[in-house]
């Protein structure tokens, strides 16, 4: 999609992610790293972002402010129109569980937990009952071609199929925006490719917008849109 | 899944971890529950409501020394006194010297004996029966069915301190929990068999009108015979049988080392246990708040965690402790902790102490690991 018909199209869309000018300086030592420097960006309703850039270059620490889960040193991030940085931390905690899906390189399941029971950790803060609960994580489970998996504990699943479990766990709460930092990082090709069209899917049909951070071109062309970043700072279209 | 499953499932991730977790609460709440046990039945029971009218005159050096036996109705003429009853340990050996075979023997005089000791509750029968006859004896429910004696029975104990056998027939047989496994017997026989023993007695049981006046008598018995060449001491029931528990050292003291260490150990192991549970756990709670867990939530599944531990361990502990007290109490080679038993108020003390210490141990480790950042946990390699 070229940069102007780009342009166009965000105009008339929803914006969910708004970064404005964000920093993020690290004080090690005597010494400050720059995670992120003066990074200002936008994200769209049903967009699906690929962030790029070497080891080091801010992708992570990016996502995680649009978790929440971390502060810049200077900067405004408005998301889904909230001022997200003026939450204290049970409110973003709270904001997290009903907005924000995460999705992690290395799946981080509980290994005591079955696929059902972790996809349902989310859904335990919430007001559903236990009816509720489970036919929440069956619709997430069976979304992510799961559905014969529920009562396996990780240990008896593929490593893709803890990603998929990953997922399902991710999107249970029916999230506006999924952030997924490398989810195929630790995946081989085929399984990162099931991983990579159940995002797909989950954009197009369910009309996510999905942040990703990866390193790999492949997962990449996934995306609608891939933007750099290099050194913290976000290079140009 | 609720998360009080979570929390359990949580708690034996590591079962070996946990299981010897469990054990070694359990092995220091079995230790406190006992400890607890013999504090309580030394220092708080009161015994039998008869026991608080009465108090003990012995002789004020030893127990080993007699009291002349005219002192008794010096002691009755002490306002408040209503009865005075000689008793003097007899200790005759029954068949032979094995420690299950010995028994308490007192001799008193049965008339007034049951005056001064009202809870025996002697059916009138074998009351009468026991008083008529100056070789009869009573003996305590316990100590007859472990000995199969039934009223009538002869039985001979041979004498150790007086030198006479006593032929003795049971005369009468008493439930009260303080002579379950004593017996008494009229001490004119030993008088009338041995004459050193004449006018002799061990010491006095003595019981007044009101507990009130227990202090009042107490020091009115010991100011008469002050100057006397035999001095006495009096004191209540209570004291006298803890005047006993004395002779072995410090027991207090002891008992309260002992309790204080327990738990300073099992806060110890129960600390380091969760330390090290919470520490492999440091990236899972980062993802549990990136899920929308809050610190709160997160100390609260950790603390839950702790809690839960301690009190199955807890709860093994003291029934374990339990059914060791009740066997020990009901035991031959019970002694002084023949009628023990672990109460309600020590079960709810003793897991009180297990919840306690799993909320203290995991409340620093707790804190610490819902307290870090969430980046930082995502990045903690555990």
């Amino acid at each position: 999609m070229a940069t102007s018909e780009l342009m166009q199209e965000t105009a008339v869309r929803t914006k969910v992610v708004e970064a404005i000018h964000i920093s993020k300086i690290f004080s090690r030592d005597t010494f400050e790293v720059r995670a992120l420097d003066d990074v200002s960006i936008d994200f769209y309703e049903g967009d699906f972002v690929a962030l790029m850039g070497p080891s080091g270059s801010g992708k992570t620490s990016l996502l995680n402010m649009i978790a929440a889960i971390d502060r810049p040193t200077h900067g405004q991030m408005r998301v889904l129109g909230e001022n997200i940085f003026a939450f204290n931390d049970q409110e973003a905690a709270q904001w997290r569980n009903r907005v924000i899906g995460y999705i992690f390189q290395t799946f981080n399941l509980i290994p005591v937990l079955t696929a059902a029971e972790n996809v349902e950790l989310p859904l335990l803060l919430t007001r559903l009952n236990k009816q509720q609960r489970r036919e929440h994580v069956e619709t997430a489970l069976k979304l992510v071609g799961l559905g014969d998996r529920m009562t396996h504990l990780p240990k008896q699943l593929s490593g893709g199929q803890e990603q998929r479990v990953a997922i399902a766990r991710a999107i249970v709460t029916d999230p506006k925006i999924l952030l997924a930092d490398e989810p195929t990082g630790d995946l081989d090709s085929h399984s990162a490719t099931e991983v990579l069209e159940i995002l797909k899917m989950l954009n197009e049909d369910f009309g996510k917008t999905i942040v990703m951070v990866t390193h790999d071109p492949h997962a990449a062309s996934y995306a609608h849109v891939t933007r750099h970043l290099e050194k913290g700072m976000l290079l140009r279209l | 899944m609720t998360l009080t499953q979570f929390v359990a499932k949580q708690a034996f991730r590591n079962k070996r971890r946990t299981g010897m977790t469990i054990i070694s609460i359990g092995v220091s709440l079995l230790l406190l529950t006992l400890m607890m046990t013999v504090w309580r039945a030394f220092y708080i029971d009161q015994g039998a409501p008869e026991a608080a009218l009465r108090v003990v005159t012995r002789h004020r050096v030893s127990l080993a020394f007699f009291l002349p036996g005219s002192y008794r109705n010096k002691i009755r003429s002490v306002p408040g006194v209503v009865n005075v009853v000689p008793m003097s340990w007899f200790g005759g050996q029954y068949k032979d010297d094995k420690p299950e075979n010995f028994f308490a023997q007192f001799g008193t005089d049965p008339a007034e004996a049951v005056k001064v000791y009202g809870e025996w509750n002697i059916p009138p029968e074998q009351q009468q029966a026991w008083i008529r006859d100056r070789a009869g004896a009573l003996v305590g429910k316990k100590l007859a069915e472990k000995h199969g004696w039934k009223i009538g029975d002869k039985i001979i104990l041979k004498g150790t301190i007086f030198p006479v056998d006593l032929n003795l027939t049971i005369r009468a047989i008493t439930d009260a929990d303080d002579a379950a496994d004593a017996l008494y017997f009229n001490y004119s026989y030993v008088e009338e068999a041995v004459g050193w023993a004449k006018g002799q007695d061990g010491m006095f049981a003595v019981r007044v009108d009101s507990a009130d006046d227990v202090p009042v008598v107490s020091k009115a018995i010991d100011d008469m015979f002050r100057n006397s060449p035999t001095p006495t001491k009096t004191e209540s029931e209570k004291a006298f049988q803890l005047g006993f528990i004395a002779m072995m050292g410090n027991v207090k003291a002891f008992i309260l080392g002992i309790s204080m260490a327990v738990v300073f150990a099992i806060l110890l192991v129960s600390g380091n246990t969760m330390a090290m549970s919470i520490r492999e756990r440091i990236r899972e709670v980062a993802v549990l708040k990136t899920m929308g867990f809050t610190r709160r939530d997160v100390l609260t599944l950790f603390i839950g965690e702790g809690v839960a531990v301690s009190l199955i361990g807890g709860l093994a502990g003291v029934a374990l402790a339990n059914v060791l007290v009740h066997g020990v109490a009901n035991s031959p080679a019970g002694g002084m902790m023949r009628g023990l038993s672990v109460t309600p108020g020590t079960l709810v003390v003793a897991l009180t102490v297990a919840a306690f210490v799993g909320l203290v141990s995991a409340f620093v480790p707790a804190y610490r690991a819902s307290d870090l950042g969430i980046a930082e946990g995502l990045r903690h390699l555990g």
